[in-house]
């Protein structure tokens, strides 16, 4: 599921609301039913990859086995068996190669496959991914791509924070619009339609003309 | 050993070691943290602490003071962070507002407690530079007792720590407890500063927790090998500022020993691999001869192919007028020495079938890195 809307809509918020690191408002959270705090292990998150210093003395290898920490528990260092998940999760992101390097030496786009690995190992049934697009090279794009449909195919939830709006038909089965409130959400067929898109961005959404017609 | 004959000189060495070796491990999660100045906000937030500890109860035990700077810092951090939570000072104004208004009241007090007739308030204000000779063997024991905590503290939640300077947000979203262990490792940093304001003192504690931590930074890419180089560096400028000041006279330790992490940390700047200053020039200097040279190798091969024959020789003025670096004499003797051109005569210079193939593979690669099929992926 894409989640779409102006800059300042409140995207990010709506993602970091839904995982407590930001107060809510309103509302609750439930996920298969269960408070979120209980079932917070089903729920991986890939932050946008702006938020860390990617100048932190540790490689890539490390940073994927931190999505192991929660389940690791306290006083027990990766080993093993975490090392050959976390081997496991760069393979598919095609980023094997570049497990032991240095996290300063990376393209923005495999930095984007090293925070999608480590919230891969999590091993989740639901992934909030704020901005996996942002900036990054082809390779990268495709790559992401072929992971979402992985994990559709396996029966996954993914809600993915998006900008390039001419590309959702085609990346996702489901839309949320959010300008602030949500506008519509639901099957991209029938939510993602001109007058909503109007509703959101504010009539600035002429190139969509172009877009073949969607059926209604 | 000499070094360690005398008493006075033993004690100095050996609480400068300690000090060095704690807020060299404390100080690197500072600075990955980007908490330099927290620090020296908290050291110079200590004083009054320490001021207030010695009014109330009159004793001069190492850890009576050590405790009363313990809270006093912490009550700046936590003012600190209240009043960037609560308002819109930003963070380092809120630092800047804490080490003053806590500093001020810690002098106040200071002035306070020496026009007071207690004999026994001589000494209280060696806090503000240390004065490391004034060691004894009780505070050497208590310093060595509250850094093993914080080291211990440090290795127990180690991975977690980590996370929490390198990505807090996604921590929480696993499920562990990011604000507690924030307030975790704030607290080991406060023991770190504590153990040593008498040594250093509150003015230049806070170099002892940056300098080891920006040296190590410089050497090695890994966390554990820079929290382990930078308590090497600590310790090791602890021992050399404490041996020097005992063998120049009227040379002050603290001072000492903040110069010697601060040569350290020159070194390191300039001479580590990677990241040091000289090895950079020389990393770009390199590129720039070996680009300088390829490009002369690909004019000749361009002229050539112009030509239909590879050993085709060009004047030097053509290859100089192609190069917007200027003369190319010295790239072509370069080249000469690696047998990819010869010169042909006064003048003239022809590429040799090494330097052809060379230059062919060269253009080869320039094409396809010039063309749509790059994405990127080539690491900087």
């Amino acid at each position: 599921m894409a989640i779409v809307g102006p800059n300042g809509a409140g995207k990010t918020t709506f993602i970091k609301a839904l995982l407590d690191l930001v107060p809510r408002a309103a509302g609750q959270v439930r996920i298969f039913g269960a408070p979120y705090a209980e079932r917070r292990h089903l729920v991986a998150y890939v932050p946008q990859r702006g938020s860390v210093d990617w100048d932190f003395p540790t490689n890539v290898l490390d940073v994927v086995m931190m999505g192991l920490y929660g389940r690791l528990g306290w006083f027990r260092r990766p080993g093993r068996a975490e090392r050959a998940q976390a081997m496991q999760a760069l393979d598919q992101v095609g980023m094997t190669a570049f497990a032991t390097r240095q996290i300063s030496q990376l393209s923005g786009g495999q930095q984007q496959r090293v925070f999608l690995a480590r919230a891969l190992v999590q091993d989740a049934q639901i992934y909030l991914m704020d901005e996996p697009f942002q900036g990054v090279d082809a390779t990268t794009e495709r790559a992401i791509i072929e992971l979402l449909r992985t994990l559709r195919a396996q029966g996954k939830t993914v809600l993915v924070v998006h900008h390039d709006l001419q590309t959702v038909p085609e990346y996702f089965d489901q839309v949320m619009l959010l300008n602030v409130y949500k506008i519509a959400s639901g099957p991209v067929e029938n939510v993602f339609t001109e007058d909503n898109l109007r509703l959101t961005y504010g009539g600035r959404v002429g190139f969509l003309r172009t877009r073949p017609k969607v059926e209604g | 050993m000499e070094l360690f004959a005398d008493y006075t000189l033993r004690m100095v060495a050996l609480g400068s070691a300690t000090l060095g070796l704690v807020s060299g491990a404390l100080g690197s999660f500072a600075v990955l943290r980007g908490q330099s100045l927290l620090g020296d906000a908290i050291s110079h937030a200590a004083l009054p602490g320490i001021a207030l500890a010695f009014l109330l109860t009159g004793s001069k035990v190492p850890l009576v003071l050590m405790l009363g700077a313990a809270l006093a810092g912490w009550l700046a951090t936590l003012a600190v962070m209240g009043v960037t939570q609560a308002t819109r000072v930003p963070y380092d104004s809120a630092l800047g507002i804490a080490l003053s208004v806590f500093f001020g009241v810690g002098l106040v007090l200071l002035t306070f407690i020496q026009k007071q007739p207690n004999a026994n308030q001589a000494g209280l204000e060696t806090f503000l530079f240390g004065q490391a000779a004034a060691l004894v063997h009780q505070d050497v024991l208590t310093m060595a007792g509250l850094g093993a905590l914080a080291l211990l503290g440090l290795a127990v939640a180690w991975k977690e720590f980590k996370l929490l300077a390198f990505d807090a947000a996604f921590g929480a979203s696993l499920g562990l407890p990011m604000r507690r262990l924030d307030v975790l490792l704030t607290s080991l940093l406060v023991l770190a500063i504590v153990i040593g304001l008498q040594t250093v003192g509150v003015v230049l504690m806070s170099a002892m927790l940056v300098a080891p931590a920006a040296a190590a930074r410089q050497w090695t890419d890994r966390l554990g090998r820079m929290v382990l180089l930078a308590m090497f560096f600590g310790a090791t400028a602890g021992m050399s500022g404490a041996f020097l000041s005992s063998r120049v006279e009227r040379l002050p330790t603290g001072p000492t020993i903040v110069l010697c992490v601060s040569a350290i940390v020159l070194v390191s700047l300039l001479l580590a691999p990677n990241r040091g200053l000289l090895w950079r020039g020389v990393r770009a200097w390199r590129n720039g001869r070996r680009l300088r040279g390829e490009a002369v190798l690909l004019n000749l091969y361009a002229l050539a192919v112009h030509h239909d024959r590879r050993d085709h020789p060009h004047e030097r003025g053509v290859l100089d007028a192609m190069s917007p670096e200027g003369p190319t004499g010295p790239a072509l003797r370069k080249l000469a020495a690696r047998g990819l051109v010869r010169q042909v005569d006064a003048t003239r210079w022809a590429l040799t079938p090494q330097g052809w193939h060379r230059a062919a593979q060269l253009a080869r690669e320039r094409s396809i890195a010039a063309g749509p099929a790059t994405d990127g992926e080539a690491a900087p």
